[in-house]
């Protein structure tokens, strides 16, 4: 297993995202020497309850996402904010979620862009478009450390490394910048050692950034 | 004369007629010949244009002194430009010719020519190798000559430190100790050594290492193999999915037996004087492979570090991991076990151990 940061743009207030952004961010990428290595694509849903009975209130959680990994094309994983609970269940949950019809699909969202190789290190640069339209929702970047798979030895590593990044890309004078969030792992009952878990974790804890920035 | 990489002189449209044909037939002692006689040729060519150009500049400066011998100048000028051109058409030609022969690229090796005997090669610094006869001269041919010397002197150091630790002078100690200085600063810890080294100097077996290493160090595992074992171990590590699922049959328990030739708690029963392969884990971080040689003795001679998740026949004590991070780390942990080799050979697995555990 690998180590990986999720990182997404945060456009200055006032600017909008543009696809240019994407196309510096890879150019920066294969400017510090990124080989392509293929393409990416994650998705992300956003589960809403159904309701029979519009009179009985009803108790289910609302901060509901699914997502589907590349790497983990048999699983599918269930994240729960508000609860701190992230599930793995195996990729045909979709279907019988669809036959139970207790829950409906509100929003997807597709992440997909490019791969890069990169020494020890593997990059994905792409964009976040919501399935239903064409509209650039954001931008993400995800930094994989391959070597290790402690999240605690790994961090100087990638901190080295998001600053280099910082760096190359400030130099293309975007408005905006990448940020990384820290998730905290051991609220969800996740251990030192990096796995698909952590990687779910890390999505749901961007997309809450991710919808706000792009709002204002 | 050594000549500078001849890069303008083979860049040329320009050619004579030339029968390449000529230098293939020929057996490769002519071809080499040939190829160093061209080679002096050019030299001489492009001495002549230097010479040439020295003189059309003494023109000019005559003309500008006394105008009024403008035509001396003239006829001067008029004829240094025909021996130029002369010049120059001939070193292109020549530049030609060494190209087709291979002299200036390593294109002759691609011609399968079986006699291992490869065309001059000029290389980047301009030095010119006349035979380069072993594959691995070949390739240190492109080298300059200060890498290759220092190839050289590397190699024999380090062949005499391994095999005849008790010549060791003291220069040698003192250039690989300043080499580890200079290097990276590896993440080891090297604040264990001074506190342990009184305890280092009495001869201890090697279960009262490991179980000192134990206590300073719980999170890492020990395990000992046999030769052949740990070889199995590595080709079936690349079917695990992760490293939990480790075979705990080998790994090393405290002893209450007291006696030297102790079994190693494990149902296969590996006697003290049967280990050859040490392997230190840390999960999710590094897994060091150390080998002892002679098997069951207690004098390290190679270690290697690699990725949790590699496995396959090439982890060994010798092997090279796939990521670089892991790679430059057994290097910097090569060049310490030699260092420690060389300056006290009883001491040296207990040294080595204790620098692989980080802080």
């Amino acid at each position: 297993m690998t180590v990986k940061w999720l990182m997404h743009w945060q456009p200055k207030p006032g600017t909008t995202l543009s696809t240019q952004i994407l196309t510096e961010a890879c150019q920066c990428v294969e400017s510090i020497g990124g080989q392509k290595d293929g393409r990416w694509r994650s998705v992300l849903t956003f589960y809403k309850p159904m309701q029979r009975d519009a009179l009985v209130p009803v108790d289910h959680p609302r901060d509901f996402l699914g997502l589907a990994l590349q790497e983990q094309p048999a699983k599918y994983y269930f994240i729960l904010r508000p609860n701190r609970i992230v599930l793995e269940a195996d990729a045909s949950i979709q279907v019988i979620m669809e036959k139970l019809q207790s829950y409906k699909a509100r929003v997807t969202l597709n992440f997909e862009g490019f791969q890069y190789k990169l020494g020890d290190f593997q990059l994905r640069v792409g964009k976040c478009v919501p399935s239903a339209s064409e509209a650039l929702r954001g931008i993400m970047m995800e930094v994989e450390y391959i070597p290790l798979s402690s999240i605690d030895k790994s961090r100087q590593v990638l901190e080295e490394f998001f600053d280099i990044w910082q760096e190359t890309i400030s130099k293309k004078s975007l408005p905006g910048h990448f940020m990384h969030i820290e998730s905290n792992f051991a609220d969800y009952g996740l251990q030192d050692r990096y796995t698909s878990h952590h990687t779910a974790v890390q999505y749901a804890t961007c997309m809450a950034q991710l919808i706000a920035a792009v709002r204002c | 004369m050594m000549i500078p990489a001849a890069g303008p002189v083979a860049a040329s449209s320009q050619q004579n007629t030339q029968d390449p044909a000529d230098t293939t037939a020929e057996a490769p002692p002519k071809q080499v010949a040939t190829a160093m006689e061209r080679l002096s040729r050019a030299a001489r060519l492009i001495a002549d244009v230097r010479i040439g150009a020295d003189r059309l500049l003494e023109a000019l400066f005559l003309a500008a002194e006394s105008p009024y011998q403008s035509n001396k100048s003239i006829q001067l000028v008029l004829k240094e430009e025909s021996a130029m051109r002369k010049h120059f058409q001939d070193l292109r030609s020549l530049g030609k010719q060494l190209e087709d022969s291979g002299v200036l690229n390593g294109s002759v090796k691609l011609r399968g020519n079986s006699w291992g005997l490869h065309m001059p090669l000029v290389c980047p610094d301009g030095a010119v190798v006349a035979y380069a006869w072993k594959r691995q001269l070949a390739g240190q041919a492109g080298a300059s000559a200060v890498d290759r010397t220092r190839l050289a002197l590397k190699a024999f150091t380090d062949q005499k430190r391994r095999f005849f630790p008790h010549l060791e002078d003291e220069a040698f100690t003192q250039c690989s100790e300043g080499e580890l200085g200079v290097a990276k600063k590896p993440c080891f810890s090297h604040g264990l050594l001074p506190g342990h080294k009184d305890e280092l100097r009495e001869e201890r077996t090697l279960p009262d290492i490991i179980n000192s290493l134990q206590c300073i160090a719980p999170d890492i595992k020990i395990y000992t193999y046999q030769r052949l074992d740990w070889l199995k171990r590595a080709s079936s590590l690349s079917s695990l999915p992760s490293d939990h699922l480790v075979d705990s049959s080998n790994e090393y328990g405290l002893q209450s037996s007291s006696n030297s030739t102790s079994v190693l708690g494990n149902a296969a029963s590996i006697s003290e004087d049967q280990v050859a392969v040490i392997e230190l884990l840390s999960p999710s971080v590094f897994r060091a492979v150390v080998s002892l040689h002679p098997t069951g003795s207690m004098s390290p001679d190679a270690v290697a570090f690699f990725s949790t998740d590699e496995g396959g026949s090439y982890v060994h004590a010798r092997g090279r991991s796939v990521f670089h991070v892991f790679w430059h780390v057994t290097e910097y942990a090569d060049k310490a076990l030699q260092y420690f080799q060389s300056t006290n050979v009883d001491t040296s697995l207990s040294l080595i151990l204790v620098l692989l555990i980080p802080d």
